[in-house]
């Protein structure tokens, strides 16, 4: 083999390992020990003040309205069920969504946050996603800043009068790459030894871009169809979960 | 359904006390993050490893199928850490792209094995808490460092819920293949659309059920489940502090002096 046949032979074998990869895509969990201590601890304390909001916000609803406690876990159980089953992708290979937007949606993102810890803990225990130390990290990635965009644009969208289903599209499609976004600035971040951060942050946002951008479509697409089910076949349904919304 | 749950149901070690299995997890996972040592990491990756196969009696293919979970995360944001794309080449290797070179450098390269391995020993640090000890375990040693009770409360309900929903999705999807609701890829989406806002409508028309019938039974704002005690057992302490002991000294060992 000569020299350049090598090098056509490596590089091919890189991007046959890239692609061959990409199909499996995650929503995405930083994984366990992928973060340095003192990084896991200062993300984990960011998310106090929105954690104590939501908890507050939580508490106060649950003192007005008791028989709301059952409904907020099954909302819970429903993140973790909905992120956890394998949505319908182009190349036939599995992907979750992230759920997190559509829980914006239909019960505020401070229910969420709380809700999102819950899942995520779960979610490292039960089924290997992300992780113990990276939990405080994961949880500011998917359960605050996803969940707030998400619900910015949505009420935003509500206010300029966009079409409907537009505006659930591009609150849960924006959401998810929110997230996609932060957890690459969060690896960034910490891993750049040897580069600047600009250069970490973009080459992690392309290395993990071909999974994270379709999938934030499909996401984006899926929310629609399930709220728009929900408004034609739960109106009542819906009312009660709106109770959720209202104490903030 | 959730392959964990049963697994660590089925586990040897499951009878242990909790939390010293918590504690054991924890703090050894905590040192290996911590560290950020090959060496440590090895130690570790192997302690945590043989533990949960050989005390556990989990089927080491199943393990070390779990352990491939975190698998492309890993491989994408490792590649991402070697390769640099620059004008000129690092020392370890370098791919010409007309005029750009993708290279690597050896100090970045030798960060990326640590990290993989650092990052593997954490899962297994995870693995073994999550495949030896049932979750209603957990969240009761959550309940002693006085977790607050409105939290245990949201946990225990969704650890049951979470089963419940996962029954009922299944079936739903079961009943939409079997009228070809998985055809192509445009019913497959109406499919999951239908079948999440199906899941929902479900699910909060069983909570308001369950609420009903909690009430029924006396329901005061506290769910009282009985634990069973296992009280800790003095030389499994006395293992865990002298192999964390251990371990600790040895990280800072390769951190400091060598």
């Amino acid at each position: 083999m000569s020299k350049k046949e090598k090098r056509i032979l490596a590089f091919l074998a890189v991007t046959a390992l890239t692609l061959g990869v990409a199909p499996r895509a995650e929503a995405m969990h930083i994984m366990e020990g992928y973060l340095p201590g003192g990084y896991c601890i200062a993300w984990g304390v960011l998310c106090l003040p929105f954690l104590a909001a939501g908890f507050f916000a939580i508490r106060k609803t649950l003192q007005e309205r008791r028989n709301l406690i059952t409904l907020l876990a099954m909302s819970g159980a429903f993140i973790f069920v909905i992120s956890s089953l394998k949505i319908p992708s182009v190349t036939g290979s599995c992907s979750h969504m992230t759920g997190t937007g559509l829980g914006a949606i239909l019960f505020g993102p401070s229910a969420v946050s709380i809700l999102g810890l819950i899942v995520l803990l779960f979610q490292a225990l039960l089924l290997g996603h992300g992780g113990l130390t990276t939990i405080g990290a994961n949880t500011f990635s998917m359960a605050i800043a996803g969940p707030f965009v998400s619900w910015g644009i949505y009420l935003l969208c509500q206010k300029l009068k966009v079409n409907k289903r537009a505006g659930i599209f591009l609150a849960a499609a924006l959401g998810d790459l929110v997230t996609y976004c932060v957890t690459a600035l969060q690896m960034a971040v910490v891993h750049n030894a040897d580069s600047t951060f600009g250069e970490a942050l973009i080459k992690f946002l392309t290395v993990f871009a071909p999974t994270q951008i379709p999938l934030a479509v499909i996401e984006g697409i899926i929310t629609v169809l399930i709220v728009m089910g929900l408004e034609t076949y739960a109106k009542p349904e819906l009312k009660t979960i709106g109770f959720l919304k209202e104490a903030k | 359904m959730i392959a964990i749950d049963k697994l660590c149901y089925n586990s040897r070690l499951r009878y242990e006390n909790a939390g010293e299995k918590s504690a054991f997890a924890v703090i050894t996972l905590c040192i290996c993050v911590m560290s950020r040592s090959i060496a440590v990491a090895g130690v570790v990756l192997a302690v945590t490893g043989i533990l949960t196969v050989k005390k556990g009696g989990v089927p080491v293919f199943r393990y070390l199928k779990f352990l491939t979970i975190p698998l492309a995360f890993l491989l994408l944001s490792t590649l991402a850490i070697l390769f640099h794309i620059k004008r000129e080449p690092l020392d370890l290797f370098a791919i010409p792209l007309g005029g750009w070179y993708l290279t690597a450098g050896t100090d970045s390269f030798f960060y990326a094995v640590q990290l993989v391995f650092t990052a593997l020993a954490a899962v297994s640090c995870l693995y073994f808490l999550s495949f030896t000890t049932p979750m209603p375990d957990i969240l009761e040693v959550l309940k002693k460092l006085h977790c607050p009770a409105l939290l245990m409360e949201l946990m225990l309900l969704i650890y049951r819920f979470i089963f419940i929903l996962l029954d009922t999705a299944d079936a739903i999807s079961t009943s939409q293949s079997c009228r070809l609701g998985n055809r192509n890829y445009r019913t497959a989406l109406k499919s999951f659309g239908l079948l999440g806002s199906a899941l929902m409508i479900r699910a909060v028309q069983r909570s308001g059920r369950l609420y009903d019938a909690m009430e029924a039974r006396c329901y005061d704002g506290r769910i009282q489940v009985l634990s069973e005690s296992r009280p800790p057992r003095k030389k499994v302490i006395a293992w865990i502090i002298l192999f964390d002991g251990a371990l600790l000294i040895f990280a800072i060992w390769r951190r400091f002096f060598s």
